[in-house]
């Protein structure tokens, strides 16, 4: 699916993820910034792919400040940035959960 | 209401006071009116009756941040501040921010997501957003084998393109294979970017191989330079250029291959006259700065866009033949009534 516009999900507070969702055109690319990016860098990135994925979104650049998020949290808020960016934010993604 | 995120609204004296009195407790004390006449909104955090924490947005510039970390997590403030200021802005579809802070402070921003594109010993400019610089420069048309030919630079505000204007771009071109003309991007002058960029392109569209690009937010901007349009103290100034030269050093030539870049000698603008001179301190060795005499009319006068624009103001559109090329006058003929409406609704013509 065609990203329709840049949008914003989650805030910078502790335990939470801050992802951002704009146009591009050379696949996913994430620009990650985490204290945990060693550790957990990869696995962040994985979940923010693959729920992507399951929207369809090929194309798109993501800009995510984590602040320690789990796993659901980093789910849940690439969903809300996916569906806003989609503008699809009316028709839940059941699917996706 | 603890540590809930409040607006602050900075016209109601007492909450103006309490504002202040937090900030310059933090070391922020300009309150000049041309700078907080510039926010948009103001963000707060309070403990009790006592401001902890506030924020501040100007366009796409974040401002007068400042957070006291007594009794919390070192950051943590700060991380609600700023994360509920780039919410807001979001909001109103302003994707792309900066920041202009104290250097001490750069590792903070950056450490919510923000990119710094240069720094002084004193301050840095940080980005953060949906587009950063390297998209800018992606999208900056390039010719065949560029790293092998000669490319210069030149920034302009072209308030409006005068013969001045086109004299230096001439040399530049005459000694060169290629010439970038960045046209400054900000709206806060007298002719519209719109505009100024248009009257550059048909001013120079014969010399083939200059190519002319928007400034964007990157050179002589509301972000890199305030100064250039608000009137401001020296030691100011400085700071400001040494970022934007910085930039322009380390990031921009660079990439296009630019090795030297070219400046009108500046007699009558104090501002532009110490950007001159920091660009001369900050640029050499990686670009080289050629400065190019104004040009003077037949009767000795210096060309400059500032005595056009006074010539519109008085309706002395006779004077003008000499200062601008025909594609300039042209479009003032044209557009007369609305370039004088806009002096008298108090656009400022003396300025940049």
């Amino acid at each position: 699916m065609e990203i329709k516009q840049t949008a914003l999900a989650g805030t910078l507070e502790s335990s939470d993820i801050q992802i951002m969702l704009s146009k591009g055109t050379d696949g996913i690319t994430i620009d990650l910034e985490s204290d945990v990016e060693k550790q957990f860098g990869d696995q962040i990135r994985k979940v923010i792919t693959d729920t992507l994925a399951e929207f369809d979104i090929d194309n798109g650049k993501v800009k995510a400040v984590d602040k320690g998020a789990l796993d659901c949290v980093i789910k849940a808020r690439t969903i809300a940035v996916a569906q806003r960016a989609l503008q699809t934010q009316d028709q839940p993604a059941w699917e996706a959960f | 209401m603890n540590n809930e995120i409040v607006d602050l609204h900075l016209n109601d004296p007492q909450v103006r006071k309490t504002w202040e009195d937090f900030l310059t407790s933090l070391g922020i004390t300009d309150f000049q009116s041309q700078e907080t006449d510039a926010i948009d909104f103001t963000l707060g955090i309070y403990e009790g009756d006592k401001l902890v924490a506030t924020g501040s947005a100007a366009g796409n510039i974040l401002k007068y941040i400042g957070v006291c970390n007594k009794g919390v997590d070192q950051g943590s403030r700060f991380n609600t501040i700023v994360s509920a200021l780039i919410s807001r802005l979001f909001q109103q579809q302003i994707f792309h921010l900066f920041v202009f802070t104290k250097l001490k402070y750069s590792d903070s921003f950056q450490h919510v997501g923000f990119h710094e594109l240069a720094h002084s010993d004193v301050a840095a400019l940080l980005e953060t957003g949906d587009s950063s610089i390297d998209d800018y420069l992606d999208a900056i048309p390039r010719v065949a084998d560029q790293t092998n030919k000669r490319v210069a630079g030149i920034v302009m505000n072209a308030n409006p393109f005068t013969r001045g204007h086109r004299y230096l771009v001439e040399q530049a071109a005459g000694e060169n294979d290629v010439v970038y003309v960045f046209v400054v991007n900000t709206d806060a002058s007298l002719f519209t970017k719109a505009e100024r960029f248009e009257l550059v392109k048909q001013g120079t569209a014969d010399l083939k191989n200059v190519i002319v690009v928007n400034g964007g937010d990157y050179m002589v901007s509301y972000a890199t330079f305030p100064a250039y349009f608000l009137p401001a103290p020296d030691q100011q100034v400085d700071y400001q250029t040494t970022l934007d030269a910085r930039i322009f050093r380390d990031r921009i030539a660079p990439a296009l291959n630019i090795k030297t870049r070219y400046l009108g000698t500046e007699p009558l603008s104090r501002t532009t006259g110490i950007y001159n001179q920091v660009l001369q301190r900050e640029l050499p060795p990686q670009v080289a700065v050629k400065i190019v005499d104004r040009k003077t009319t037949t009767d000795g006068t210096i060309v400059t866009a500032t005595a056009v624009r006074k010539a519109i103001a008085d309706d002395q559109l006779d004077s003008l033949a000499a200062l601008l090329p025909p594609s300039t006058i042209n479009f003032i003929n044209q557009h007369l009534e609305s370039l004088q409406f806009r002096i008298k609704k108090g656009m400022n013509i003396n300025g940049n």
